[in-house]
């Protein structure tokens, strides 16, 4: 997985609301949309309990059950409702991705344009930091913090934050230090705005696009990480539902039950698609230069 | 005073400068972490055979793994052993530590670069291919193509196919003894291939990407058009502006990547039985044998370190744009 | 405008070219021994046998891990042996005669025994090993065994004699486990730790960390000489990987505790054999805790749960319902207590007997490291106990993190699965009885209780301690000291390449040397 930026450099003036919209529109976009609905609805059905069945209950006599009509994804050894997991799962996965994308997006852009914007011994320090953060094998300093803290969503996410800060940190800097030289912002510090107003004002609205993109990419792989995790075993602790975790349970299980490992999986890989499908259509409209129609 | 500062000033010497405090960063972070984590060598030796131990027997054991000074007196006598050459000794194997990284890091080495061979190998034709004709079926089939290798968990398909193929047909490389390229070629390679081909997979779509977004962008330059403009033949346009041209950015991409294999293939080593360096990290951490951790993460660092320091110089020696800065 | 490329070429060549040199370079430095020979069982007279993790211990009285007893047990050969049902019988001494006061133990040596060292294994070196491992100083996690042990003398170089303080009935019991196997009195420990020196049917070869551990044979091994020329325990850290290897012929034996994993493994070209285990799988609850205080409140969750759904669950069935004790002589009967069978009224009885009508709330502590079924179980007893008003905070933890908690009593609840033994005094003692190393783990203590342990072993009469083993058994089970669950199966999967090794409850590797190349 890289740190990729856009191929090209940033436009004087992006259009706000504009990309976004454009984005949309492209077939890609589209059906990153759609996907990403339906993961949202199920999701939100798992949040608020809207769920045919509650992800927790055991029902012994419904165990090992195959998709029927009554369970629609089947049921697991403890007779619970696949389904109702896979919602529930998928609201955890949503959760931890957007908690943990927010809390490495936000303190990593502030970092960054932080850095980039001042530049001299700021930018050396926080050069160190984040070349210490990228240098620590990345997995391994979110097992380790998940194996520190008690176990939650909440350890999980910012296990997983912390190997995406200098990420968001090193692609909010670069168009930064390009910016810092554009007429716009040279004039606002000359006509005596403080700098950081400035930066603010100016800096940051231009280059909300390529952030955005590089949202949407951490989205998706915040829950291929939180599934890396699971699968070594120190994802979300159960009986929380989580769709790592239910794909590290059902690999052995999954031979006489493949459904316990199919639907699970295959809602990662639905949302997973969803979201860089939407990342795609975003960045094509931002730099029609990095590929799309001619 | 004046030659100081002139030395501060000289960016390589600031550079190599930022590389100390990043490795001494690390090392910092590796023994905080490792001193954070619940347990410490007595329990993952004894496990709950500890309790039957007295606060004696206890004390002793503390001295024996050295873990009863003070932590910085810990840290500071750790890292002066690295500096000196000693990595540490696993303590319950008694194995010297250099001697195992030394050991590991070949073979995650070798299974970085045969990842990114695949990787490339998938990607670039990719690329092109969905660049020869952009928006046409090949080019949208492609871009599909390339989004699923990398939504789905690689692993998780990895060990479905490693599985059917021993189920199905009997053949199961990785388990066998683990065999080095230099001993057993035909095996290691075969071990190597469905780890190489499951990394290379999960990192073929950035350089897919790459590529076809660097061949579209610079058939447009301008040096392109005129070299077409003065008639150059279309196949050695190709081949020779657009093709070097585009592919720098993947060499790039490539190179990124590296640093993210050295940490991500924990999970495939654990899975394919690879003896490499994730692995060695990964057990370490679980029998808490804080030598093994601190010292083999510090060395990863400072091969990324290194590598980063050294293409910084040679860049800079090498384009004149950048010299200027 | 000239638009830069987005980096130079020459960075991203030397990046690659320094990556690939140093692979390059590395490349020549071997791993250890052992070859790249192909799996045994194809006439190549090595045997491979698959563990999960790598030994931590090699040393016999410091090792508690499944695997470190493995590797040991083909290195070392212990005073006594088990049998096929697990009975105590002649190891490297005969059985031993016993004083009529019952404490005075006299063992006879078997003649002609050697350490792989060329060394001959006398009373010289049963002396330096039991001394050793009551020294406090060598912290050996078997000195409880020999905690009833005044001293050991060597008259002799064929006889050791062993007085007790007093008569302790389970004591011939532990000399026939591996962590009290004999080392040879003439090699410094430090040098035991990286080379095992023993007397068993293999010799210590070459071992590569992480990934195999090489035996060569003993030809002179007492019992007979072993079957293969060569023993490698080869680790395979994940349990699919384990079977595929079965399955391809690169590994011949392999032990699961899974059920699922095993009948996957089962095929043309392997066989699984389940077993019985003598650990049991145990809700363990502690009495000193303020919510388990009132032994109405334990009784209510004796009651919530049905020992057979949690088996059903967690193990798919693999295993059977039992109680306190699973030592084969004397096993418990799993029906003997207030609630044989799950009964949710009853439960709600006893809690309102505690005045606590309302409901009760407790926590669990449990770890997905410990063993495979560990956190289903306690979903599973989380989920029955809640419709009994018990509301339990299920807490997964790393499996150190579990081990302190577990350790300091930091729990109202804990599942875990501890090992059995052929004496139930040997199981319990020092859980149970105040004295015992464990007793403020297990949270309870009774005046009786003590006084049935300290009878347990004074007398060597097989009813008599019968009878007082059932006894202890009651007083556990009505008193809802623990809520004992199951105990679970062992697979044990061998190829079809390999014969006469004979799989026993819990899955020893006792009889392994006897296993050869099928003809």
């Amino acid at each position: 997985m890289s740190a990729t930026t856009t191929a090209a450099g940033v436009p004087a003036r992006a259009p706000r609301g504009g990309a976004l919209r454009a984005a949309l529109l492209r077939p890609a976009g589209v059906v990153g949309l759609l996907l990403g609905l339906v993961v949202l609805v199920l999701a939100v059905m798992g949040t608020f309990g809207l769920t045919p069945y509650d992800p927790a209950k055991q029902d012994v006599t419904q165990s090992l059950v195959g998709p029927s009509g009554q369970h629609w994804f089947g049921t697991d050894q403890f007779g619970r409702d696949v389904f109702s997991r896979v919602c529930s799962g998928l609201a955890n996965s949503l959760r931890i991705a957007v908690v943990s994308v927010g809390i490495s997006g936000v303190l990593g852009i502030l970092i960054g344009v932080l850095a980039g914007y001042y530049g001299g011994w700021v930018d050396r320090v926080v050069g160190v930091l984040t070349n210490v953060l990228f240098a620590f094998p990345s997995l391994l300093l979110a097992l380790a913090l998940a194996a520190t803290l008690d176990r939650s969503w909440v350890t999980v996410s910012i296990a997983i934050a912390t190997v995406y800060l200098p990420i968001f940190a090193r692609v909010a800097r670069a168009p930064v230090l390009r910016l810092r030289h554009v007429d716009y912002v040279t004039a606002s510090t000359a006509i005596g705005r403080p700098r950081l107003s400035t930066l603010f004002a100016h800096v940051v609205p231009n280059m909300w696009g390529i952030l955005l993109v590089q949202v949407t990419l951490s989205l998706s792989w915040s829950i291929l990480t939180e599934a890396a995790l699971s699968f070594l075993g120190f994802g979300t602790p159960p009986p929380a539902a989580s769709l790592g975790g239910m794909v590290y349970d059902a690999q052995t299980i999954s031979a006489v039950a493949p459904w316990m490992l199919a639907f699970p999986g295959l809602a990662i890989v639905v949302f997973v698609v969803g979201l860089n499908l939407l990342g795609d259509a975003l960045r094509s409209t931002l730099d029609p230069r990095s590929g799309g129609r001619r | 005073m004046t030659a100081l500062l002139s030395l501060w000033r000289n960016s390589f010497v600031r550079r190599v400068l930022e590389a100390v405090l990043t490795l001494v960063g690390v090392s910092v972070l590796t023994f905080a972490v490792l001193r954070v984590l619940p347990g410490d060598q007595i329990t993952a030796s004894y496990g709950i055979e500890a309790g039957a131990l007295s606060p004696d027997q206890l004390a002793s054991l503390r001295a024996y793994y050295g873990i009863d000074k003070p932590l910085v007196a810990q840290y500071f006598s750790w890292l002066g052993g690295v500096l000196t050459g000693n990595l540490g000794v696993a303590t319950q194997s008694q194995q010297d530590v250099l001697d195992m990284t030394l050991r590991a890091l070949p073979i995650t080495l070798q299974l970085a670069v045969l990842s990114i061979l695949v990787a490339l190998a998938l990607g670039v034709p990719g690329g092109l291919l969905a660049a020869s004709r952009a928006g046409a079926l090949r080019d949208n089939g492609s871009q599909l193509v390339s989004l699923l290798a990398l939504s789905v968990p690689t692993f998780l398909v990895a060990t479905a196919l490693s599985s059917w193929l021993a189920n199905r047909f009997g053949y199961n490389p990785n388990g066998e003894e683990f065999a080095t390229l230099l001993r057993d070629p035909a095996l290691n390679l075969q071990q190597m291939a469905l780890p190489a081909l499951t990394l290379g997979v999960s990192i073929a779509a950035p350089v897919f990407q790459t590529t076809r977004a660097s061949v579209l962008a610079i058939r447009d330059e301008d040096y392109i058009r005129t070299a077409r403009a003065k008639g150059v033949p279309p196949r050695r346009l190709q081949g020779r502006h657009v093709l070097r041209n585009a592919l720098i950015p993947v060499v790039t991409i490539s190179g990124l990547q590296f640093g993210f294999l050295l940490g991500g293939a924990v999970v495939i080593e654990q899975i394919f039985s690879i003896p490499g360096i994730g692995r060695q990290v990964l057990l370490g951490m679980t029998q808490k044998e804080y030598a093994v951790v601190q010292s083999t993460v510090l060395v990863i660092a400072v091969l990324f370190v290194l590598v980063n320091l050294l293409t910084d110089v040679v860049y800079r020696l090498v384009d004149p744009q950048a010299r200027a800065q | 405008m000239v638009r830069r490329m987005p980096a130079g070429p020459a960075r991203a060549v030397v990046s690659t070219a320094v990556v690939g040199a140093l692979a390059l370079a590395g490349c020549s430095g071997g791993s250890g021994s052992g070859g790249s020979g192909s799996g045994g069982g194809e006439g190549n007279d090595r045997l491979v046998f698959g563990i999960t993790a790598d030994p931590t211990q090699t040393i016999p009285w410091l090792s508690t891990s499944t695997q470190s007893i493995q590797v040991l047990s083909q290195v070392y050969s212990t005073l006594l042996n088990s049998g096929d049902d697990l009975e105590t019988v002649a190891g490297l001494s005969d059985l031993p005669e016993v004083s009529e006061d019952g404490k005075t133990y006299t063992f006879t040596l078997k003649d002609g025994v050697k350490f792989a060292n060329g060394s001959a294994l006398d009373s010289t070196d049963v002396k330096y090993t039991f001394d050793t491992i009551m020294n406090p100083e060598t912290k050996a996690t078997s000195a409880s065994y020999f905690a009833s042990v005044a001293s050991v003398e060597a008259p002799d170089p064929k006889t050791v004699v062993v007085k007790l303080k007093s008569p302790d009935a389970s004591f011939t019991t532990a000399l026939a486990n591996v962590n009290t196997s004999i080392v040879p009195s003439d090699v410094p420990v430090e040098s035991l730790t990286t080379t095992p020196v023993g007397s068993g049917p293999y010799v210590w070869d070459t071992r590569t960390p992480n990934q195999s551990i090489t035996l060569k044979v003993n030809p002179d091994y007492y019992q007979g000489r072993p079957g293969y020329q060569s023993l490698q325990f080869r680790i395979l850290g994940d349990e699919k990987a384990m079977v595929s290897a079965l399955q391809s012929g690169a590994v011949d034996m392999a032990v699961f505790d899974n059920p699922v994993t095993a009948k996957t493994a089962t095929s043309g070209k392997v066989k699984v054999t389940p077993v019985d285990q003598l650990s049991y799988h145990v809700l363990q609850l502690r009495a000193d805790a303020p919510a388990l205080k009132d032994v109405n409140v334990r009784l209510a969750i004796q009651c919530a749960i049905d020992r057979k759904q949690v088996l059903d669950t967690a193990a798919l069935g693999a295993g059977e319902v039992t109680g306190p004790i699973t030592s084969p002589a004397y096993r418990s009967n799993p029906d003997a207590r207030p609630c044989p069978t799950r009964d949710v009224a009853k439960a709600k009885d006893y809690l309102a007997k505690a005045g606590k009508s309302g409901g009760v709330s407790i926590n669990l502590i449990t770890s997905q490291g410990l063993y495979s079924t560990a956190v289903n179980e306690a979903q599973n007893i989380q989920a029955q106990l809640k419709e009994a008003g018990i509301d339990v905070k299920l807490e997964t933890l790393d499996s150190d993190g579990y081990v302190q908690r577990w350790l300091k009593g930091d729990f109202d609840s804990a599942i875990a699965l501890n090992g059995g033994s052929t004496d139930p005094n040997t199981m319990y003692a020092r859980y149970f009885t105040s004295k015992g190393s464990f007793n403020k783990v297990a949270g309870y203590r009774s005046a009786e209780l003590d006084k049935l342990f300290a009878d347990g072993i004074a007398t060597r009469d097989e009813n008599a301690r019968k009878g007082i083993y059932t006894q202890v058994s009651k007083e556990l089970e009505d008193n809802a000291v623990w809520v004992w669950t199951y105990t679970g199966k062992l697979f044990v999967a061998t190829s079809t390449g390999t014969s006469g090794f004979k799989a026993r409850t819990g899955a020893d590797l006792g009889t392994l040397w006897k296993a050869a190349p099928a003809k």
